[in-house]
């Protein structure tokens, strides 16, 4: 068999089984330093632990959606927050936009 | 075309006509009553997105992204019954859709909002036991050439933006204005148990786990990792692994153990 | 004509693959409600889930369906195999349906007197039927491919409406009475879309209850809608799962009863859904109005 010399590297069994057997020894050890929680490796769960995703409806809707196409909408939520001078086009710009109409 | 064909396209298209052959009572305008299943349809696909995607939903406000949904919606309605999948098509729309580009990394989040979903409906599966892996060191030997299989509900986002920093902040842990978007992280979503977690990987993470997903050995996916980075460390990643259930088994693929 | 399924009602016994829902009231399991019913289990008939919500792998849904399945009675009802589709009936989905009645054992399985694909497409919505003999034959015979398919007998629901087609021919009483004839099918009466249907057209509901075949009805659905104008500004009423039950339905449901005797009950709320306590309070005024119709019935019988 001939792999491409990428992937037939491979790290040695002694390098593997000593990062193994510390990573087994400190996975059960209680969480590591806050300093390194707060960089990298917390576990971040959603609000209310919920990421279902949609369900199906059998049932109607009384709100109205606004099928029109033209588009006016500007991106007008949290991103504001966000906004840098190293952001590319900054925000609250106008952007005309019109859906393309099906022929 | 069949009635249902000319009813189906009807309902997609707003510009279409409502469709003949249909009757009131009072002999009012039956576009009037057809509108309410043309508005079921899309209000019903829209508001499926935005419970999928609810970070993406408030990174542009609701106005902006029901009206972006509903663009989405009419020219790619769901081709399953099985609504939890619905929208994995949208990111990439949204990198394409011009009026959403002021904010460019609202596509990367969509991608992580997908994976949670993914995630959480994904295949059970027992995470790799403690014995199991000191069962593997007694014959370090075997390492290089073992089997890594990722847990069923993992999946890997590599961003050239803070995906998890946007969304973590979006979850009331931290301020959002702190965020520098711009700041490439790699997010880590798995489901050990029953609570999906997003994790930030260090640089080399995402090149370890994409080569235990794609059959590299351990040794092989490890020395990957290990070129990736100059600050690759081997050890911490595989404790993150290990601790949050991230792998669920290690074999040695050709011979019987 | 003589009935031709295999799952004409039995007048003996149950039916073998399943026991039938106990005759009272039960809630729609939403995910929100998940953990406080496992904490409280409270007193409730039965649940009901969306077949298609549940057709996924594995994760918290099954957890948690398992766990109240081992608790309740099960209706599952599904809500996109689009019975009343001009094209075939996607098999591979009957197959996912089949697997999952194979887990999960439900008492009841139900579907709806709609469409709701076209093309490849899925509308999540359900689409209204033309009642005419070609709609009749079509549906018929998706019904039987479905009980044949799944080894069960199904409930089929009344729809809401909005619209009617010039092509009809046959009142939708008339038509729902001929396809549980022919496929011995049974009937999930919606009363809620049987008020619905009837302001949308201008119909009694209460004389439509009257012409269906009640001795077939093994569950009814309760549900509340939200008011809207026809383009002639007469009332539109909107099948939206999203409110209280209106008086007008619990009077309508009282009638049901009346007709029907005591009866499986499901309170239905897929929008706007309050806290759990609030669902168990309208089902606990189904079971005083079924309770109420059992001492009719003794008082008659009597």
């Amino acid at each position: 068999m001939s792999n491409n010399t990428l992937t037939s590297t491979t790290l040695s069994a002694a390098a593997l089984a000593l990062a193994l057997g510390s990573a087994l020894a400190l996975s059960t050890a209680p969480a590591v330093g806050a300093e390194m929680e707060k960089c990298f490796g917390v576990a971040l769960k959603g609000k209310n632990d919920c990421a279902a995703g949609p369900g199906t409806t059998c049932a109607g809707t009384s709100k109205v959606d606004d099928q029109s196409n033209s588009w006016k909408h500007v991106p007008k939520g949290s991103c504001e927050k966000t906004a840098s001078s190293t952001s590319p086009t900054g925000f609250g710009q106008l952007m005309a936009f019109t859906a393309k109409k099906k022929s | 075309m069949n009635d249902q064909a000319l009813f189906a396209a009807a309902l997609l298209d707003p510009d279409a006509p409502c469709p003949d052959g249909l009757t009131t009572w009072n002999g009012s305008d039956p576009a009037r009553r057809f509108a309410v299943y043309r508005n079921n349809v899309i209000v019903s696909l829209i508001d499926a997105l935005a419970d999928t995607f609810p970070v993406t939903l408030e990174l542009v406000g609701e106005a902006f992204f029901r009206a972006m949904a509903g663009i989405f919606v009419r020219r790619t309605p769901p081709r399953s019954t099985l609504l939890v999948d619905y929208g994995s098509g949208l990111p990439t729309f949204i990198e394409r859709f011009e009026p959403a580009h002021p904010v460019p990394y609202l596509a990367d989040v969509a991608r992580l909002e997908m994976l949670r979903v993914r995630a959480f409906h994904a295949a059970d599966a027992d995470p790799l036991t403690l014995d199991q892996i000191a069962q593997a060191l007694t014959d370090p030997e075997r390492l290089p050439a073992l089997r890594v299989t990722p847990h069923p509900s993992l999946g890997i986002l590599s961003s050239r933006y803070a995906v998890v920093a946007l969304w973590a902040a979006h979850q009331g842990l931290g301020a959002l204005s702190d965020v520098d978007p711009y700041c490439p992280e790699t997010a880590l979503v798995v489901r050990a148990g029953l609570e999906v977690q997003v994790i930030a990987l260090p640089p080399g993470g995402d090149t370890l786990i994409t080569g235990f997903a794609t059959g590299l050995t351990l040794g092989e996916a490890a020395a990957q990792a290990t070129a990736s980075h100059e600050d690759f460390d081997l050890t911490a990643h595989l404790t993150r692994l290990l601790r949050f259930g991230a792998l669920s088994s290690l074999s040695l693929p050709t011979e019987i153990c | 004509m003589t009935m031709q399924s295999p799952f004409t009602p039995s007048t003996s016994g149950t039916p073998a693959c399943s026991d039938h829902l106990p005759v009272r009231a039960g809630l729609g399991l939403k995910p929100q409600h998940f953990t406080e019913i496992l904490a409280t289990c409270p007193d409730l008939g039965f649940f009901e889930i969306h077949a298609e919500n549940y057709l996924v792998a594995g994760g918290p849904f099954h957890h948690a369906l398992r766990r109240i399945r081992d608790h309740y009675p099960l209706s599952i009802h599904g809500v996109g195999l689009s019975i009343g589709a001009d094209g075939p009936l996607d098999v591979a989905h009957l197959d996912r349906l089949a697997a999952l009645l194979d887990r999960y054992q439900p008492q009841s399985f139900s579907e709806h007197l709609a469409w709701s694909t076209h093309g490849g497409l899925f509308f999540n919505d359900l689409l209204p039927l033309p009642y005419e003999l070609s709609t009749l034959n079509r549906v018929c015979d998706h019904i039987d491919q479905t009980q044949e398919h799944l080894q069960r007998r199904i409930l089929l629901e009344n729809p809401a409406t909005y619209l009617e087609f010039a092509a009809s021919t046959l009142d939708e009483a008339t038509f729902i009475t001929e396809i549980i004839r022919r496929t011995g099918c049974g009937l999930l009466l919606d009363v809620n879309n049987a008020y619905i249907s009837g302001v949308n057209h201008h119909r009694d509901p209460q004389a439509y209850i009257a012409a269906l075949p009640l001795a077939a009805v093994e569950e009814i659905h309760l549900a509340g809608f939200a008011e809207d104008l026809d383009a002639a500004g007469a009332p539109l009423l909107i099948d939206t799962h999203g409110a209280p039950i209106a008086a007008t339905v619990w009077e309508l449901y009282a009638f049901t009863l009346d007709r029907l005797g005591p009866t499986p009950t499901l309170i239905e709320r897929d929008n706007n859904i309050p806290s759990l306590a609030v669902l168990i309070a309208e089902a606990r005024y189904a079971e005083e109005l079924i309770r109420q119709s059992q001492r009719d019935q003794t008082e008659v019988a009597a």
